[in-house]
């Protein structure tokens, strides 16, 4: 029977020893004694932890002292220098009366347990430093759409306190948003992305691309789904701002092949009266290429002030003036057309404040829009175009009007909106737009009145003083 | 040099009605013109042309229409129509793979070759 149990006591995974009182190992199993070497007339303290005295805090001591089995975690050393982590256990050994007459000692190598303990804190320290610092919006939902945590980003963008709902913190809304991804990725455990425009704490809008993906549980069942949500904003304005120069770069194109085909037209007018000693025919042709020159012109100008998208350069300037050289730049193009140009401006309508330059395009391109509607109108033969300006203490009002081929609805609806243009080969459907560009940076606006057939009239509104908003946004 | 054929201009642009209705004179067609492409077809119904040029945005009723209405009628649906365009060259293919529709007998795009155009007419009317 004893042989049995010195049999078991050997083969067990573990290094046993039994010490006495001065904690010197009498007895040791197979394994101990492999990695340990000999232990006879050894203390413990010397064989596990190569020191001479006996540790501070010894299980084997507390065990002799009370009788009761104590267990604690030791790094030991082997006998050839390699360091084991071990889980000791101490059982006392009694005699027959009842006395303690030794320690087991049981230690069982956990050396790859505290190293994969340790991989395991390293890791989920990454995967904090990862969720906390990786450059895109996170946030961890329970069922009820609330955020449970979210990582360094996401709570400085949004001001993210935990257990606020989703849609409060990325849309400022009361109710759930429809469709929502992280419902239907809780439905159904997919993955889903899907571009939304969300509102930081600063009310800045912002469009993300959105990423949802389910977290389970050891029972595979869906406990929370994380959120992330990649800031695409600038993306989306390089886009929106490269879609509208290839747009710009068409319409252009299809803009200069009208003018070119006009310069064509009077050029060969030009050439064969001079052929043909026809002055009358000179004249029209020469008459049509300065019309084509004078377009191109413009229409640079345009793609400019387009390209540029400047700041205004605000200074106080006579608005009486300012109509007077348009109506003057204007009358020679008006008058060879036979369109009767006029100018009615009311007394000491004074100063405002605007940029001089785009003051003066804005109106130029209303009052060239209206000789051109006279030009092609064939149903009359009167034509006038008139500029008048009105003031109010607040604001001072141009107005261009012009009995020419009018706007049905369709055209006086799209008739600020880039790249239409009613002209077809010869407009680049950028004048309007930049026209009312140019009034609403000054604060103001452009009211149509159209009648097809009939004649159109542009009332411009533009405030005296820069507005504060515009005086501010400049600041910043 | 003068074999007295007619053209009729349809353009809604003054300065290339212009340009092609004394070109064409230049080269011995007599011609008429139309701003739109409703004063088109009523002019081609009164008076008969032997060849159209026809513009496609116009103010009023744009040259599609028009070519459309000149392929419906059996009075018009002889005359060959020379479509002179800005628009993009997709719409010439548009065109011609319209099953409603014959293809034009001739397509420009602005700006127009004005020797190639001259050749085309005189091949369709001499």
């Amino acid at each position: 029977m004893e042989n049995q149990f010195r049999s078991y006591f050997e083969s067990m995974p573990c290094f046993l020893t039994v010490q006495d009182r001065d904690f010197r190992i009498i007895d040791a199993n197979n394994i101990f004694r492999e990695c340990f070497g000999d232990y006879e007339g050894r203390f413990c303290y010397q064989v596990y932890k190569h020191r001479p005295e006996k540790c501070e805090d010894c299980p084997v001591d507390r065990t002799f002292r009370d009788g009761r089995a104590y267990h604690s975690d030791e790094l030991v050393t082997t006998l050839d220098g390699r360091k084991v982590w071990v889980i000791v256990n101490t059982t006392p050994i009694r005699d027959e009366s009842g006395n303690i007459i030794a320690v087991m000692e049981m230690s069982t190598d956990i050396t790859e347990i505290k190293l994969l303990h340790k991989q395991l804190r390293e890791s989920q320290e990454r995967y904090r430093l990862l969720f906390e610092e990786v450059p895109c919006y996170i946030s961890i939902q329970d069922k009820d759409l609330r955020i449970i945590d979210a990582n360094r980003l996401h709570r400085e963008a949004f001001g993210t306190s935990y257990g606020s709902k989703c849609y409060e913190v990325y849309k400022h809304r009361d109710g759930e948003c429809q469709p929502c991804l992280v419902r239907q990725t809780f439905a159904d455990g997919e993955i889903r992305t899907h571009e939304e425009v969300v509102t930081s704490r600063n009310d800045e809008q912002m469009n993300v691309l959105v990423c949802t993906a389910p977290i389970r549980n050891g029972d595979g069942e869906i406990e929370k789904v994380i959120e992330m949500s990649t800031d695409i904003t600038q993306i989306r304005q390089l886009q929106d701002k490269l879609t509208s120069v290839g747009l710009l770069i068409g319409s252009i194109s299809h803009g200069i092949k009208g003018l070119l085909n006009g310069l064509d037209g009077g050029i060969y007018l030009v050439n064969t009266g001079l052929k043909k000693d026809d002055r009358d025919r000179i004249d029209r042709g020469w008459e049509i290429a300065l019309r084509n020159v004078d377009r191109i012109r413009t229409m640079v100008m345009d793609i400019l002030y387009y390209a540029k998208d400047r700041e205004p350069d605000w200074q106080n300037i006579s608005a009486s003036e300012l109509v007077q050289d348009v109506c003057n730049i204007m009358k020679d193009k008006a008058e060879k057309l036979n369109i009767n140009c006029t100018c009615d401006i009311a007394d000491s309508i004074g100063e405002f404040e605007a940029d001089p330059q785009a003051a003066r395009a804005l109106l130029t391109n209303l009052v060239e829009n209206a000789i051109d509607a006279c030009r092609i109108d064939t149903k009359k033969s009167d034509h006038k175009v008139q500029a008048a300006l009105r003031g109010t203490s607040s604001h001072v009002v141009f107005e261009i009007s012009d009995n020419g081929a009018g706007m049905d609805r369709e055209t006086r609806e799209k008739a600020f909106s880039l790249f239409f243009s009613s002209k077809g080969a010869g407009g680049t459907g950028l004048g309007l737009f930049i026209s009312n560009k140019i009034a609403q940076a000054h604060g103001g606006k452009i009211i149509v009145e159209s009648e097809e057939n009939e004649g159109s009239k542009f009332i411009v509104e533009l405030p005296r003083k820069r507005p504060e908003k515009l005086r501010k946004e400049k600041q910043s | 040099m003068d074999n007295n054929k007619h053209i009729l201009v349809v353009d809604d642009e003054p300065d290339m009605v212009e340009w092609l209705t004394t070109f064409f004179n230049d080269h011995g067609y007599r011609t008429t013109f139309a701003y739109n492409g409703f004063e088109g077809f009523e002019k081609t119904l009164a008076e008969k042309p032997d060849l159209i040029t026809l513009d496609i945005t116009m103010d009023k009723e744009s040259g599609i229409k028009m070519y459309r209405k000149l392929h419906d009628s059996e009075e018009t649906n002889k005359i060959p129509v020379i479509i002179i365009t800005g628009v993009s060259p997709e719409l010439k293919g548009f065109i011609e793979r319209r099953k409603q529709v014959n293809p034009p007998a001739g397509y420009f795009e602005k700006p127009v070759e004005k020797e190639k155009l001259l050749e085309t007419v005189r091949k369709l009317i001499g």
